[in-house]
């Protein structure tokens, strides 16, 4: 590109600052722009006090959210964990609770299809992303089933054992857990797993050892399930397809089992 | 206390000053993606999903290039356009559904008494802009356009429609004064 192309590019990339603090770029031009910012500081300053404009237009929009949403992002705090700072090592005392126990990583896999996530990061996710799941049509009754719901999952995250397991497998579907031993409850999630055929859903299982599996309930569609009474010795969790209204006893193989020992069970 | 200072403790890892915090900026949050978003249940799922970001990502926050609060406003209102513009193109007609529906439902929002005033200020000073700087600012920032959309809208070569959101800004700032 030639001098003149570059100062007339330069000019016009300049020209973008407000609609940039506005947020009406598309994302190409942003990316653009912000490539640019790095290296034009009369562009940043600009951009800097333009910004400080904008949010004068925000700051007079402020209105009361819905009183439940503020115990649902308290909960969600708990579970997730803060990214570093840029250009600092994580810190190893910063993370919640949650993260206080890491399972250590595994040579072998414990199913040949699943593999434990690499941080407990994924399977708390999950279940933190259950509790914002937020339908546009919903009767009232559904909406008090979910508050409901989201006051259970929250209440579980809140414990001060609280702690995240997971797993996927090779097609991406996984299942994760958030588990207080304390309370003896956990907060189980599929996902990916899709719909099954009329007439068969997801059942969960505690495995104990020298004990039949006891049903801790079947999975409506991707609600997670809040499980309670779950006794120490519980050495994992495990998913089977049932007939509807789920079986006594498991009637097929598990498509996916969790171990509990690194969330504070099976002793 | 601030927010400035409760965003230092909370990128340390002190879920007490999150809950200060949230009281704080929780309203501002809401309201704004509300203001842009517009459908009730969407604002409130972006809302929850900003203050959780907020969580996690505070440790990047760098007092040096601006204010808590323009930080933490400044990503509501990046996350709202974000939902606004792939809800617009998953569905036009959809969206002006969803628009009709909404709309009821914010005006009943109670503002609070800050919001009030400041909202005064800020049509007042709103009004003594240029029809089209008035026009550019407020489809970008409170309805979500891009300045491409804006020039379409408002059929203004896109050179125009630029300057015009730099002087709309540039007037607001005289009119409002430079705190925040």
């Amino acid at each position: 590109m030639s001098l003149m192309g570059r100062l007339l590019h330069r000019e016009d990339l300049h020209s973008l600052a407000a609609p940039y603090a506005l947020d009406a770029l598309e994302p190409g031009e942003r990316r653009r722009f912000e490539k640019h910012l790095k290296d034009c500081g009369r562009c940043a300053e600009e951009v800097r006090a333009l910004t400080e404009d904008a949010v004068r237009l925000a700051w007079s929009t402020a209105a009361p959210p819905p009183v439940a949403m503020r115990d649902r992002v308290l909960a969600a705090v708990r579970a997730t964990p803060q990214e570093p700072a840029p250009g600092r090592e994580r810190v190893p005392n910063l993370p919640p609770h949650v993260w206080g126990v890491q399972p250590p990583p595994q040579r072998r896999r414990p199913r040949p299809l699943f593999v434990p996530f690499a941080t407990a990061t994924a399977a708390a996710a999950l279940v933190v992303a259950s509790l914002f799941a937020v339908q546009a049509d919903r009767t009232r009754n559904q909406l008090d089933a979910e508050r409901a719901q989201s006051r259970e999952i929250a209440h579980v995250l809140a414990a001060p054992d609280a702690r995240a397991v997971g797993a996927e497998d090779a097609q991406g579907r996984s299942i994760g857990a958030v588990a207080s031993a304390s309370e003896g409850q956990v907060v189980v999630t599929l996902s990916g797993y899709g719909a099954l055929p009329k007439g068969r859903v997801h059942q969960l299982w505690l495995m104990r050892p020298r004990a039949q599996p006891r049903s801790l309930g079947l999975f409506e569609a991707d609600t997670p399930l809040v499980a309670t009474g779950l006794v120490k010795s519980a050495t994992s969790l495990a998913v089977t397809v049932e007939p509807a209204g789920g079986s006594a006893q498991p009637t097929s193989q598990p498509v996916v089992q969790l171990a509990l020992k690194s969330v504070g069970f099976g002793e | 206390m601030q927010a400035d200072q409760l965003l230092v403790l909370v990128a340390g890892g002190d879920q007490r000053a999150f809950e200060d915090l949230y009281g704080l900026v929780s309203g501002p949050v809401f309201g704004l993606v509300r203001r842009v978003v517009r459908d009730p249940a969407q604002s409130e799922e972006v809302a929850q999903e900003v203050l959780l970001e907020l969580w996690r990502s505070a440790p990047k926050f760098d007092p040096g290039r601006g204010s808590a609060l323009s930080w933490i406003l400044t990503l509501a209102h990046r996350r709202a356009v974000d939902r606004v513009r792939s809800a617009r193109a998953a569905g036009e007609r959809e969206q002006r559904e969803a628009l009709r529906a909404g709309e009821p439902a914010f005006d009943q929002v109670a503002e609070t008494v800050e919001a009030g005033l400041e909202r005064e200020w800020v049509r007042r000073c709103l009004d003594r802009l240029t029809a089209l700087q008035r026009q550019s600012v407020t489809l970008a920032y409170y309805d979500g356009y891009t300045y491409r959309e804006v020039a379409e809208r408002l059929k203004l070569p896109l050179g125009t429609v630029k300057t015009r959101m730099r002087d709309g800004l540039s007037r607001l700032r005289d009119c409002l004064g430079g705190v925040a």
